[in-house]
């Protein structure tokens, strides 16, 4: 591949697909479909949710999945800077939805949700995660509250008299029947959660460190880097560097 | 294309969709087609569907105020037509009209159409229609104002001679 090709689908990939990516997940982490006449019910983040996303937004920085200055360095142009800064707004609102998506709505397990994501989110602060480690604890934090909600306590609240709910009964009937939200919903609200938290994910996969930096392979790449010495022909002054290498493409491919 | 061009594009596809997220929850549409004639509404080409209207007029004139409800709800679904709203406060005026007493259930949901269609008229709604003897919202809110008023003249045995209207 040559590096034209790669500066173009690197870009692609940071400024249009991720920013694409985070606010699919805004759009469908609050999408709910009700049983009655399967209609949509758009619900927005509540404070909690919110709150909770600053702790994600926090935990990203010091986890090294983000270098929250090289993002928001007044160093760089305007257009990036603003690009940057639309990113990170839609990754902390895909957060909030994200973990609207699978926090129940009201009642008690709202609340045993809600702190147990807080309680993770504010130990991982502290628990010198890195990068990589940092995603697949969020990862797995959204994992398994998807599972809770939609998978174990919609079958607890379904109408039909399956196993899971017959053990359920006896055990913990008054926690779980008390939360009515996913008897209401239809099972595509699950399928449109599991949809925005896997999106999630991969956002945070693909999220670069600094705004211009990616993981390929074994080694880093950067949007703004000089290109080696064997194929730079020429460098012209004054011209951004990532221009310079698209000149330099050119040059070559003419000569 | 040079990685300037795709940036800028970023900024404006993301600008356009976050402002497409924000819009979907402030309209909140139930369905596909709600959110098809939600746009029509921003973009101001939204008009009512004149077969389920007209179907509606002609249930009301025989009396078959609920069906022509229904009718009307088809017609004007996002309830941004003021005509439409008023011939709904006008079947739920006749619906709750009682020679002895007024259903002060149907007046209050005629009341809020009724005030619906003033809003979307700004005010000024005139209906030529012979079959009613109110033309104006603001004769029909009015009249449903009254029949929810309690007052001694509700007393008065004349009352049963009143006239709906």
């Amino acid at each position: 591949m040559t590096l034209n090709a790669r500066s173009r689908n690197l870009a692609l990939l940071r400024y249009l697909v991720l920013p694409f990516i985070f606010l699919t997940v805004v759009l469908l982490g609050g999408l709910r479909v009700s049983v009655e006449h399967h209609a949509f019910l758009f619900l927005p983040p509540s404070l909690i949710d919110l709150i909770l996303a600053v702790m994600i937004l926090a935990l990203a920085v010091r986890g090294g999945l983000l270098k929250l200055h090289a993002w928001l360095s007044l160093d760089q142009p305007t257009l990036a800077l603003i690009s940057n800064f639309l990113t990170l707004l839609a990754f902390f609102f895909a957060s909030a939805q994200s973990l609207n998506s699978v926090l129940p709505e009201q009642g008690l397990l709202h609340w045993i949700f809600a702190l147990l994501f807080l309680w993770t989110l504010w130990n991982n602060q502290f628990s010198g995660l890195n990068a990589e480690r940092t995603v697949r604890s969020l990862a797995v934090l959204f994992g398994t509250a998807f599972l809770l909600k939609h998978i174990i306590f919609s079958a607890l609240n379904a109408s039909d008299d399956s196993w899971i709910r017959q053990l359920a009964a006896g055990l913990i009937q008054g926690l779980v029947m008390a939360n009515a939200d996913d008897a209401k919903y239809a099972p595509a609200t699950g399928y449109i959660s599991f949809f925005a938290i896997a999106l999630f994910v991969c956002g945070l996969a693909l999220l670069p460190a600094g705004p211009d930096e990616f993981e390929v392979g074994e080694g880093k790449v950067s949007l703004n880097e000089a290109p080696p010495a064997t194929t730079l022909v020429r460098h012209e002054q004054g011209i951004p560097m990532i221009e310079g290498q698209i000149v330099s493409d050119e040059v070559t491919k003419n000569s | 294309m040079q990685p300037r061009h795709i940036q800028s594009a970023g900024i404006l596809v993301t600008l356009l969709y976050g402002l497409f997220i924000v819009w979907v929850y402030v309209t909140a549409p139930r369905s596909f087609s709600e959110a098809a004639a939600q746009t029509r509404v921003t973009t101001g080409t939204y008009e009512i569907d004149q077969k389920h209207f007209q179907a509606g007029v002609d249930l009301f004139h025989i009396d078959q105020f609920r069906a022509s409800r229904e009718e009307f709800v088809l017609a004007d679904p996002l309830q941004r037509d003021a005509r439409t709203q008023f011939y709904i406060a006008y079947s739920f005026y006749r619906e709750g009209w009682g020679r002895t007493y007024d259903d002060d259930a149907l007046f209050k949901q005629g009341l809020e159409a009724v005030n619906r269609a003033m809003s979307l008229s700004s005010g000024v709604l005139s209906v030529d229609d012979t079959n009613l003897k109110m033309h104006s919202a603001a004769e029909l809110k009015t009249e449903l104002q009254q029949g929810l008023e309690r007052s001694w003249s509700d007393l008065n045995p004349l009352k049963v001679f009143r006239e709906r209207k």
